[in-house]
């Protein structure tokens, strides 16, 4: 009859709500963060674990690095690209740690030890978090370096994001570090909007990190940490244990690439992705193929 | 195959919420093949008494028997299945066929497809409709008195031994009315079928009844065959119903039976 | 317009993706829907506070439930499956009931008195004739469910979504476009689709 039939599908269907995975049980779920960059490296990540003959699900454009942790937790995604920096501060609540190798050992052995999770190795590309400006209103108020923002805030409008504002490296550490920034006006903005309202006059400075496409396309300045706030933030494949010590080639695979992910490399596809409007999947692509 | 008797004692239905009562200790019983009319006016019990029959509506005292058999103890359905049911608004099933429509109750039964298409031919001869022209038709090209026609064959086909009809012909108009009449007595003279049919139309009555039982407010005034309403009238409601006394409507009355009857030799 | 030329294969498979989701979910749906709509189109008092019910819960935005459903249910295809399910409850109980209630009562009250059990009053006089109102709503279910599904793409689900929010994020509106466009034609091809079994089902069966 029509009803048994139909809750037999029901129940069928209902399957991977219990598992709490997608369509495909036996794949590799590889999340991302919803940001230009993140979307890229992920798509390498993947694309170079179905090129070895796995199969790949995405769960990319995750809000937050909160998400993605809760995520990886829960077992709802097995890998994405986090930085050591970010993982630093932004999850372990420690100090930042400007020294890639420490920075890199703290988060690598906290977070095998409290979340279950690996950290590969990871990139020589260096994403830290910025505060970038325009050539104009960098000649006009004499701006340079971090210290020079900190004490001109008073006349300076912030376009920035949310997780700036409340994560601890962001406004609040700099705040405490350099003192001063007390900005006259801060908007907040989506991720991809921000550089629009620094573009359009609508701001004076804008939170950045230092592989964003728009900085070497726009030619926009990128104003000196001069007194090393901020910390290290290198690339790294974090990956549930549970299924690295059941596919150990995850961890070959995804190493093979990661040393080859450069500062150059990262902004470039940026660019290409930002700019000249193409695919991520294309731009991995790319990529890969040189590699 | 011997037509159904069936006896009510003290059948009474109460209204819900109420201290009034739909029907109230209705008596008496009929049987043989007789045509039984239950006359009177809205809302004096007539439609709840038929359907307390097939247990469409439930007792709330009394009991009601058909062949001896309580109808309150027997499965709902099979009783049904052995009690024809016509009603006003025919309810031919809009998207069956005609056939189908009348094939319903022997399909129900499980009967096999040759005899039913058989029986469905036989009974559109009965009712005077052409089997190769309607046996296909749709309910929405039939004409009001096509349609109660098809009704009835649909409730006798499967040869119950009584039948339940419930204001059936007061739908078409009145030559349409007249032929279905007509043709009433025909079939219910070939069947060998108790029937209870409703109505509030004195003249159908009738026409129609070898008895009449005539009901006010719930309760049986009277209960005769129709010349015995005219000459004795047992109270003042039914004298007046059917104008006991007025010879011109007497003649009338008694002469539209006979017209029906006498048009058939 | 470009992204769909230079990708036909990639949005094919998200369309297909987004198909399936739907389908999966409208199948589900309907079978909580049916036995809810029945229940609500045989009581009368209480069909208004069923259907108004369900009617305050289509009326959440579907972020919101969605986000909720993220907390218990995790990303990916569960949550955005179970707030089909739930959002198409509406729609379609609301249309078993009209689809029920609004069979002849003459013929259910003939099917009675002639010896149909219940199940088979439903099964052969009202469910046929109540068909043509339930594939409508179906229909209806459907393009709406097609329009929410592509929140899935915001908790990592599947489905053209994925093309919209990447879009946004990527702000490359080509993607958001050929995502939109994708989107509405899956819409206009299902509902051309159950339009016609609509009518199929109100013709009569067998002919003169």
């Amino acid at each position: 009859m029509n009803f048994t039939r139909a809750r037999a599908l029901e129940l069928i269907a209902a399957a991977p709500l219990l598992g709490g995975c997608a369509f495909d049980p036996s794949a590799v779920r590889v999340g991302s963060k919803n940001f230009t960059e993140s979307f890229v490296i992920a798509e390498i990540y993947a694309q170079a674990l179905e090129r070895a003959g796995m199969r790949v699900e995405r769960l990319f454009n995750l809000g937050s690095t909160q998400i993605a942790i809760a995520a990886m937790q829960r077992g709802n995604i097995d890998c994405y690209p986090e930085y050591t920096g970010t993982a630093l501060i932004d999850v372990l609540h420690l100090a930042p740690i400007s020294d890639p190798r420490k920075a890199y050992a703290v988060v690598a052995g906290l977070f095998a030890q409290h979340y279950g999770i690996v950290w590969l190795n990871p990139s020589p590309m260096n994403d830290s978090q910025a505060l970038a400006t325009t050539r104009a209103v960098a000649a006009s108020k004499h701006l340079a370096t971090l210290s020079d923002v900190a004490r001109a805030a008073p006349h300076l409008r912030l376009a920035t994001i949310q997780e700036f504002l409340a994560r601890p490296d962001g406004l609040p550490g700099l705040q405490r570090f350099y003192g001063g920034f007390a900005f006259r006006e801060i908007r907040t903005y989506d991720i991809a909007l921000k550089y629009r309202a620094l573009l359009e006059g609508k701001a004076d400075i804008a939170s950045a990190f230092s592989t964003d496409g728009a900085i070497a396309i726009d030619q926009l300045v990128i104003l000196r940490d001069d007194r090393h706030f901020w910390s290290a933030y290198n690339v790294a494949p974090v990956v549930r244990k549970a299924i690295l010590d059941a596919r150990p080639q995850i961890a070959r695979v995804l190493n093979a690439i990661s040393s080859a992910i450069t500062d150059r490399a990262a902004q470039t596809m940026n660019a290409a992705v930002e700019n000249a409007q193409q695919d991520p999947a294309d731009v991995a692509a790319t990529f890969l193929r040189r590699e | 195959m011997n037509p159904s008797t069936i006896r009510f004692e003290r059948a009474t239905v109460r209204y819900p919420g109420s201290n009034r009562n739909a029907i109230e200790e209705i008596s008496f019983e009929c049987g043989g093949g007789e045509l039984v009319v239950l006359l009177g006016p809205s809302g004096c019990g007539k439609s709840t008494l038929l359907r307390a029959v097939n247990r469409l509506v439930p007792l709330d005292d009394g009991h009601i028997f058909v062949d001896d058999n309580n109808v309150s103890d027997v499965d709902a359905v099979e009783l049904r299945r052995g009690i024809g049911y016509v009603i006003q608004a025919v309810g031919l099933f809009a998207h069956m066929t005609v056939a189908q429509n009348i094939a319903i109750v022997p399909t129900l039964l499980g009967w096999d497809r040759r005899t039913i298409a058989a029986r469905v031919d036989e009974l559109l001869d009965l009712v005077g409709l052409d089997p190769a022209t309607y046996r296909n038709r749709h309910p929405r090209q039939l004409s009001g008195g096509e349609a109660q026609r098809i009704g009835v064959a649909r409730a006798i086909a499967a040869r119950p031994r009584a039948l339940l009809m419930d204001e059936p012909f007061g739908a078409v108009d009145a030559i349409v009315r007249t032929a279905l009449q007509r043709e009433l007595i025909r079939i219910v003279g070939e069947l060998k079928t108790t029937t209870l049919f409703v109505t509030h139309d004195v003249d159908e009555a009738f026409r129609l009844a070898d008895r009449i039982v005539v009901l006010r407010g719930g309760r049986i005034e009277q209960i005769a065959v129709p010349e015995e309403l005219f000459e004795r009238p047992e109270t003042g409601y039914v004298r007046d119903l059917v104008h006991a006394g007025d010879d011109v409507y007497r003649r009338y009355f008694l002469h539209g039976r006979e017209l029906l009857r006498g048009r058939l030799q | 317009m470009s992204y769909l030329a230079a990708h036909p294969l990639r949005v094919a498979g998200l369309a297909a993706d987004h198909l399936e989701l739907v389908a999966l979910a409208l199948i589900a749906a309907l079978a909580l829907a049916l036995p809810l709509g029945l229940f609500a189109a045989r009581r009368a008092r209480l069909a208004p506070w069923v259907l108004g019910t369900l009617g305050a819960i289509y009326t959440i935005p579907s972020l919101a439930l969605l986000a909720v459903l993220v907390r218990w249910l995790g990303l990916g295809f569960a949550p955005i499956f179970v707030a089909l399910v739930v959002y198409a409850q509406f729609m379609l109980a609301r249309n078993v009931v009209a689809g029920i209630t609004g069979v002849d009562p003459a013929q259910v009250d003939a099917a009675r008195g002639l010896g149909m059990s219940p199940s088979q009053i439903l099964m052969r006089v009202e469910f046929p004739q109540a068909l043509p109102v339930l594939i409508g709503g179906v229909r209806i279910a459907a393009i709406a469910m097609i329009a929410i599904a592509t929140l899935g793409g915001y908790v990592g689900g599947v489905g053209l979504g994925v093309l919209i929010f990447n879009g946004l994020t990527l702000h490359q509106s080509q993607m958001i476009v050929a995502g939109s466009l994708a989107a509405s034609l899956l819409a206009i091809a299902v509902d051309a689709v159950l339009r016609l079994a609509e009518r199929l089902t109100r013709e009569p069966a067998g002919g003169r």
